[in-house]
């Protein structure tokens, strides 16, 4: 709760000069809305689609949409390795504060003919921005190196997806695809080893590279049956859930040994 | 396919059992618990350390219970040592858990645990193939080898001196109360089960014969791991059952078959695969420090 209400005075801290700038107005009607608003995730589950779907309410169609999937906010390192003494070392080390853990940003034209780079940064409107620097950068190393060496590896694992200016594709089904009428559908792969937790997609429409109109859209992401029975044992009793491994261990070690000296 | 609830990632079934079935069958044959071959599959695998580390304790701790029901139908365990070897492992891992965890805030836990098993590795694996090697050829050359077991070493001068009668053994308690502890830090910051290390160390340190040296590691094994399941289980909540309960299935097969391949062996042979599989995994560590990687940077966990 705390940790929460924390992030949300960040979060305005950090919006509310560039708001002042660039939108003072910014409206939260924007027709949107997800068909996944609860994922669930058995033992069988191997990774979901994400379906946002919403209408331009300019009559003319005029503006750009921008759908950004957001994950859980948390803590990351990026270390350099180093030759000491011929041998590769983990050093320089600069931490990232509420970098998230799942980002994936669509829209329909690239998104620096959509948006300046003050509302990119403003909004979070790209993985490299969405993460905040928060510790010194050693004076030898350059600090974007860092961010981009973060969106690098987050990107190799899957966890952050640039699906920029281009329809949804027939391949990776990922991407962004305007209809007739304003009418617009994101679709995003949410991969299997993102994280198990609350996500939002957010919505944003772009008019001349102003923001008009901004729409949240909560989803949960959550265990099911044994899944969910497994991890709450493991998190409420862990002594317990201890001592049953333990116990399943002996008990396949002793079944083997049994079944082995029959045969 | 299923999904794992606590390394939240789905994983290949069949694949898990073969890798474990595999690291399971080389366990039984030479008689360690494998997780210095398991902890880096699983990791190879996409499993995140810290639940591999925890998770493979588990799988030990199965085959060497699996092993040690084995063993002790051939009476080739010595409890008293293995009581005191495991009273030293259970402070040396409770320490090892908290040393893991100061090195992991401090980022430099995979450079210490390359290092450590580049040097141990490297270390123990050349002794036991040259010495198993010299065994071979003297045998094979029809030459007499000499028993070097009644050397006295360090172990026989020390005071609180006790007799092993299933070892033949009447040496101080401190070497294998130490060496426990040495086993069990060393495994908990290394995420093994140390067995690797405490064969030689049995063999060469305290003069134990070979025959009782197998049984006898792998039922210190088996109490370390057991409490490392738990401290990991209560402290970081990281073992994930699904993946046990697979890496067990395969882990106890396999140790099974090894164990019965490992008993129509002999005793110099087991020693020079040991040693030739602990020289080629210590060569895949030096390449890892050594060796510059396309991508130079690396991304650590929130602890700081």
């Amino acid at each position: 709760m705390v940790r929460r209400l924390l992030l949300a005075v960040l979060f305005a801290c950090m919006c509310a000069p560039a708001l002042a700038q660039t939108a003072p107005e910014v409206a939260t009607d924007l027709p949107a809305a997800v068909a996944e608003e609860e994922i669930a995730v058995s033992s069988a589950y191997s990774g979901s689609y994400i379906t946002v779907f919403g209408v331009n309410p300019d009559r003319r169609g005029r503006g750009d949409i921008v759908v950004v999937l957001r994950g859980p906010e948390e803590r990351a390192t990026i270390m350099r390795k180093r030759r000491v003494f011929g041998v590769l070392v983990n050093g320089d080390p600069v931490r990232f504060a509420d970098a998230p853990a799942f980002f994936a940003v669509l829209s329909n034209r690239p998104i620096r003919q959509i948006a300046s780079p003050q509302a990119i940064w403003a909004y979070g409107l790209d993985p490299a921005a969405a993460a905040r620097l928060d510790s010194e950068v050693p004076p030898t190393a350059d600090p974007s190196a860092y961010r981009a060496a973060l969106v690098r590896l987050r990107t190799a694992q899957g966890l952050y997806q640039v699906h920029t200016g281009r329809p949804a594709q027939s391949e990776t089904r990922a991407g962004l695809t305007m209809y007739q009428g304003g009418l617009f559908r994101a679709v995003v792969r949410l991969p299997a080893n993102a994280p198990i937790a609350q996500y939002y997609a957010d919505t944003y429409l772009f008019r001349d590279g102003r923001l008009i109109s901004r729409q949240r859209v909560p989803i949960t992401v959550s265990r099911v049956g044994i899944e969910r029975r497994i991890h709450d044992l493991a998190v409420n009793a862990s002594f317990f859930y201890g001592l049953l491994t333990v116990a399943l261990a002996l008990f396949s070690g002793w079944i083997a040994a049994l079944i082995f000296r029959r045969t | 396919m299923i999904y794992l609830p606590i390394a939240e990632m789905p994983v290949n079934v069949l694949l898990v059992l073969l890798v474990s079935g595999g690291v399971g069958f080389v366990s039984g044959l030479v008689g360690v618990g494998g997780g210095f071959i398991m902890t880096p599959s699983l990791i190879f695998l996409g499993v995140p350390a810290p639940v591999a580390v925890a998770t493979g304790a588990s799988q030990i701790a199965a085959t060497s219970f699996s092993g040690i029901m084995t063993q002790t139908r051939r009476k080739s365990v010595d409890w008293r040592m293995g009581l005191l070897l495991s009273i030293g492992g259970i402070v040396g891992s409770t320490l090892g858990v908290w040393l893991f965890e100061r090195l992991l805030r401090l980022g430099q836990l995979d450079l210490i645990v390359s290092v450590l098993y580049l040097l141990l590795l490297a270390g123990v694996g050349w002794l036991m193939l040259a010495e198993s090697i010299a065994v071979i050829r003297g045998r094979s050359s029809g030459a007499v080898t000499i028993l070097r077991r009644p050397a006295r070493t360090i172990a026989h001068q020390l005071p609180f001196r006790m007799r092993f009668p299933r070892s033949g053994l009447y040496i101080s308690v401190i070497p294998p109360l130490a060496l426990g502890f040495f086993i069990g830090a060393l495994a908990a910051v290394m995420g093994v089960g140390g067995g690797f290390i405490l064969i030689p160390a049995m063999i060469y340190l305290l003069r134990m014969p070979t025959n009782v040296v197998v049984g006898t590691s792998l039922f210190q094994v088996l109490v370390v791991t057991v409490l490392i399941v738990i401290l990991q289980s209560t402290a970081t909540q990281t073992v994930d059952l699904v993946l046990a309960a697979l890496l067990m299935v395969g882990g106890v097969v396999g140790a099974q078959f090894g164990a019965r391949l490992g008993a129509g062996l002999k005793g110099e042979h087991i020693r020079a695969l040991l040693g030739l599989l602990l020289l080629a995994a210590s060569a895949k560590f030096a390449a890892d420090i050594v060796i510059p990687p396309a991508e130079m940077y690396t991304l650590g966990g929130g602890q700081w």
